[in-house]
């Protein structure tokens, strides 16, 4: 028999993104979540003890085989189209806002940054960074934006708790935070350290 | 007293660097080690004031922004003229709204920069996909090599070949059509029963004629009107009349 983690190897080398646990445990009947843990486990220790250019990274909600980080000078030099494009300091304000704020209006953003923002959201709704995720109560029932799965993956982030969280901030935010989750009781930003 | 500071130093500010009217703010009182709870309002104003003189080249929009910040900002310089009454604990400070929006402002301005060193180590990960197939570059993506030296040396070769006294060399092939060789090969073959090929081609003397004589043949064979025989490879090689060989044999 196959091994479980052949068989969830298999699966990362033909996806070009990521594969969520349950995604993978639906490959075989022998598998559940918990097994295609152990399996990653297994694969990670395997690639660390052969010294492989890659490994498995938890991105987005998923598994993905990534190349290891010292090898992006090779990667990037051997690619004539220019790289990954970074975002822009207005776009990266404006999915900061969003990120944390989420779900949320043109008016916020417009408001937090003192700056018009419609072609910021624009493009990053373009991009497949954001996404409408529902209407406001105000006037004209306003787009409200939040994040998407994607935002996750090209900022390496596995879930939204990755987010740089509120002791990495200015106090004002951890104050902020603070009194949100008094307010709603829960507790965000609670998250295993990454 | 803050003349000269407009003039220079830390207030001589490329507006294309901010992103707009807070971020500018921020700048001039992070700069300078400004208790942002206690923002001195009319030196903050001033330099304000100073960093914008250049706003006509900004764009409409972006200009307002700017343009509105400075309206508050004097605003909030007029209301500090006025003195708050003491006994009165209720009165906010004007600059309260102001400073609550930095703060704000500030924060998701830190937030953006965590973002950002996330996303620089995020792209330092490749995933399966990124060395694409390569399609074949298209013409116009090809760097042009010529310089004009070889653009005038062509053009200098094509005057000269037109400015070449005409000489015209007329090549003309010899009609031999496989009609003629048909008759002919039929007419030998009405004075004898059999005809060698080369005897055949030998008045004429030229492999062109022998082409055709030999297509003219097969044709005629074809045509089961000729029989052709050869005893060994590049022994002779005899036509027969079809017909008479067969009432021969």
């Amino acid at each position: 028999m196959i091994r479980a983690s052949r068989v969830i190897e298999a699966l990362l080398f033909a996806s070009e993104s990521p594969l969520a646990p349950a995604d993978l445990a639906r490959a075989d009947e022998d598998l559940d979540e918990e097994r295609v843990e152990a399996a990653i486990a297994e694969l990670r220790a395997e690639y660390e003890r052969d010294a492989r250019a890659f490994t498995v990274y938890e991105v987005g909600g998923g598994y993905q085989l990534l190349t290891r980080p010292e090898f992006a000078p090779v990667l990037e030099r051997f690619d004539s189209v220019p790289g990954a494009q970074r975002l822009s300091g207005p776009a990266l304000e404006t999915l900061a806002i969003l990120a944390y704020r989420q779900p949320v209006g043109r008016a916020e953003v417009e408001e937090i940054r003192g700056v018009g923002s419609g072609g910021v959201l624009k493009t990053l709704q373009e991009r497949g960074l954001i996404e409408v995720v529902g209407r406001g109560e105000g006037l004209g029932r306003p787009l409200l934006y939040g994040t998407t799965q994607f935002f996750l993956q090209h900022f390496g982030f596995r879930s939204l708790d990755d987010l740089p969280r509120s002791e990495e901030l200015p106090v004002v935010l951890a104050r902020r935070e603070q009194r949100k989750e008094e307010a709603d009781g829960t507790a965000a930003g609670v998250s295993e350290a990454g | 007293m803050e003349a000269p500071a407009l003039q220079a130093g830390p207030f001589d500010i490329d507006l294309d660097r901010f992103h707009g009217p807070l971020d500018l703010l921020l700048h001039l009182i992070r700069n300078q080690d400004i208790d942002i709870f206690d923002i001195p309002i009319s030196k903050i104003t001033q330099q304000f004031l100073g960093a914008i003189r250049n706003l006509q080249r900004l764009e409409l929009e972006r200009a307002g922004e700017f343009l509105e910040m400075a309206a508050t900002l004097v605003r909030i310089k007029a209301q500090m003229l006025f003195p708050r009454r003491g006994d009165d604990d209720e009165a906010e400070d004007p600059r309260a709204d102001l400073v609550r929006r930095l703060l704000e402002y500030e924060h998701f301005r830190e937030a953006a920069r965590l973002l950002e060193r996330a996303e620089r180590t995020r792209s330092r990960l490749f995933a399966r996909g990124f060395v694409e197939a390569r399609p074949a570059p298209k013409l116009a993506d090809l760097p042009l090599e010529t310089t004009w030296d070889e653009v005038e040396t062509a053009l200098g070769g094509l005057i000269e070949r037109l400015n070449a006294p005409e000489t015209i060399h007329h090549v003309r092939g010899r009609e031999i059509k496989i009609d003629d060789k048909i008759h002919e090969i039929l007419a030998a073959l009405q004075q004898a029963r059999r005809v060698e090929f080369a005897d055949l081609v030998a008045p004429w003397g030229t492999r062109l004629h022998a082409v055709g004589s030999l297509l003219a043949c097969l044709e005629l064979a074809k045509r089961s009107v000729v029989r052709v025989r050869q005893v060994s490879p590049f022994a002779a090689l005899w036509i027969y009349r079809a017909k008479q060989e067969r009432e021969a044999a």
